[in-house]
């Protein structure tokens, strides 16, 4: 199978309009790894998935991506390297008024000319169509191939944004809250599903959840974000509940908004 | 006693809206003076009543055949003569929406936003920069006054300078209608692909999917089905337009229906009337189901 990529943080930090999203973080992901970020909302977990593919540029400090610097590759490699690591949006982001195979095949469009997607997008060839299908039949919703994507449930939604980062044939798969948007059934579902295609074709899996005790049950190592800042980082079972209460504490600040 | 929190501040009753409000009002009334109007040259006299009573009264009259003196041998019958009005009436009007339509989706692209704001990615080359942000905005600015430009001019205006530059052919015509309407469709699509959700677009662009790409699979699939109704919508508008050009000498519903009117043969006026009455309706009715089937 495809080669699956390593990521490494050399102190990045991330600034919006002068506060701070990211400080200073140092932080390297193995390839073929899963890794779970938790912590707080606007703790940077988003931020910190957007940097991994390049859609956010750190303000200080050098994203590397199979050891490549990311500030350093020219539009059309970087254009090259986001065609192969998949992101699962947690709004999904798909074009709800086409079939569903549309919005899969879009995640091949980074590696075909304007011709080339033209064709793709409106009369597949065998192949195409072909190579959707057994991407959608891996994530569970073959038979959906040719329904229009708006009249599938919220959790066959959410799997025809896997199949199109899937499409990318990705080195990395990076998810982010895939479980807010379905109801707790089904984000157990979706995150063993993320877990095990990455585990059987070697991707490396970043994924930003709330759920802790998801994150515990489907991933060897855990990272709390709090802050723009590595609370924590290790294997589920060295993380004990005070450094969790910790990580999940409203900063006095919070409090005084609650009017507690 | 613990001392109550003190009542938000009480907002000054007459807020912008109401005042701008006031103010039109204000100036309605005003322009009435400025006109020197009164009520009695406002409303309509016994005379003028009479006037409209009497066309109106045609109504449920409308001729269906030439009157004797004016049927020559030869000439094809009132009915025949309206339904080819009509149809050089669909024609133009139609030619004009189809021209229209495909200038005002590549004006309206230029025109919109989406192709060149806010790109995380881009703008990492001098060149790149130099695009974004010297040439892409000139280019945005330019299509946009151009647009203006096209729809701030009426159609009959247009025609009237077509008429002089081209004379008085099929080809003036539907230009002198396509360029309004391109104006309008492309300023109203370039909205429409502005407003479209971004995600979609920003989910293509980080899989790599260059511009064009994103543009054409990430954006216009979600922009279409508004974009062909509201231009169906425009299609209605078009036949009004076109039968009015009639008054300029196409040979359109308006071209009797003004001819007619100077010679005061309201029945006949009322037969075009009907035809461009039948004629938006069944449009319309076509048109509706087309387009409760688009945006649904």
């Amino acid at each position: 199978m495809t080669a699956s990529a390593a990521f490494r943080l050399d102190r990045v930090s991330v600034t919006f309009n002068g506060t701070a999203a990211m400080h200073e973080v140092d932080l390297s992901i193995a390839p073929g790894e899963a890794v779970a970020f938790v912590g707080p909302s606007g703790a940077g977990k988003t931020t910190f998935l957007r940097l991994l593919n390049a859609t956010q540029r750190p303000t200080g400090g050098c994203v590397r991506v199979d050891g490549r610097c990311l500030g350093t590759l020219s539009s059309k490699e970087l254009r090259a390297l986001r065609s192969r690591i998949g992101f699962v949006r947690q709004d999904l982001a798909l074009v709800p008024n086409v079939r569903v195979i549309h919005n899969v095949l879009a995640g091949r469009l980074g590696r075909m000319g304007l011709l080339q997607s033209l064709r793709a997008m409106t009369f597949p060839s065998q192949a195409m169509s072909m190579a959707a299908h057994e991407i959608l039949e891996r994530v569970g919703i073959g038979e959906k191939l040719y329904e229009r994507t708006d009249t599938l449930s919220g959790g066959q939604q959410q799997r025809v944004a896997i199949a199109r980062a899937l499409c990318q044939q990705p080195t990395a798969l990076l998810a982010d809250e895939p479980v807010s948007s379905v109801d707790p059934a089904r984000a157990r579902d979706t995150v063993a599903l993320l877990t095990r295609i990455s585990r059987a074709e070697g991707l490396t899996l970043c994924m930003s959840i709330h759920n802790v005790e998801l994150a515990r049950e489907f991933f060897p190592r855990l990272v709390g974000l709090r802050g723009g800042r590595v609370a924590f980082d290790d294997a589920p079972d060295a993380i004990d509940a005070a450094q969790l209460a910790d990580l999940y504490r409203l900063s006095a600040a919070e409090m005084l908004a609650d009017g507690a | 006693m613990a001392r109550s929190a003190a009542l938000p501040r009480r907002p000054f009753p007459l807020q912008p809206r109401g005042a701008v409000v006031i103010a039109i009002l204000a100036l309605g009334l005003w322009s009435f003076v400025a006109l020197d109007l009164t009520w009695a040259q406002v409303l309509p006299g016994a005379d003028d009543f009479r006037q409209i009573g009497h066309f109106f009264s045609y109504a449920f009259r409308p001729a269906l055949t030439f009157p004797a003196e004016d049927d020559v041998a030869g000439r094809a019958p009132l009915l025949v003569q309206a339904l080819s009005a009509a149809k050089l009436t669909l024609i133009f009007a139609v030619t004009a929406i189809s021209i229209a339509a495909v200038l005002g989706i590549v004006l309206g692209f230029l025109a919109s936003t989406a192709w060149w704001a806010g790109d995380p990615s881009g703008a990492r080359t001098t060149l790149g920069r130099y695009v974004r942000r010297t040439i892409a905005p000139t280019v945005y600015g330019a299509t946009r006054l151009v647009i203006t430009l096209m729809r701030s001019v009426h159609e009959l205006i247009w025609a009237v300078l077509l008429l002089a530059a081209i004379g008085l052919t099929n080809v003036s015509a539907v230009v002198a209608i396509a360029i309004p309407y391109t104006g309008t469709l492309a300023k109203v699509f370039s909205e429409m692909i502005d407003e479209a959700p971004r995600g979609p677009s920003e989910a293509l662009r980080a899989a790599g999917a260059s511009p064009a790409q994103v543009f054409l699979f990430g954006l216009l699939p979600r922009a279409l089905p508004d974009m062909a109704a509201y231009s169906l919508y425009r299609l209605e508008c078009a036949l009004r337009s076109s039968a009015i050009l009639g008054f300029f000498g196409w040979e359109t519903l308006g071209y009797y229906v003004k001819q007619q009117w100077d010679v005061g043969d309201y029945a006949e006026v009322w037969t075009y009337l009907y035809a461009l009455l039948a004629l938006v309706l069944l449009v319309e009715w076509w048109s509706g189901g087309l387009r409760r089937r688009f945006v649904a």
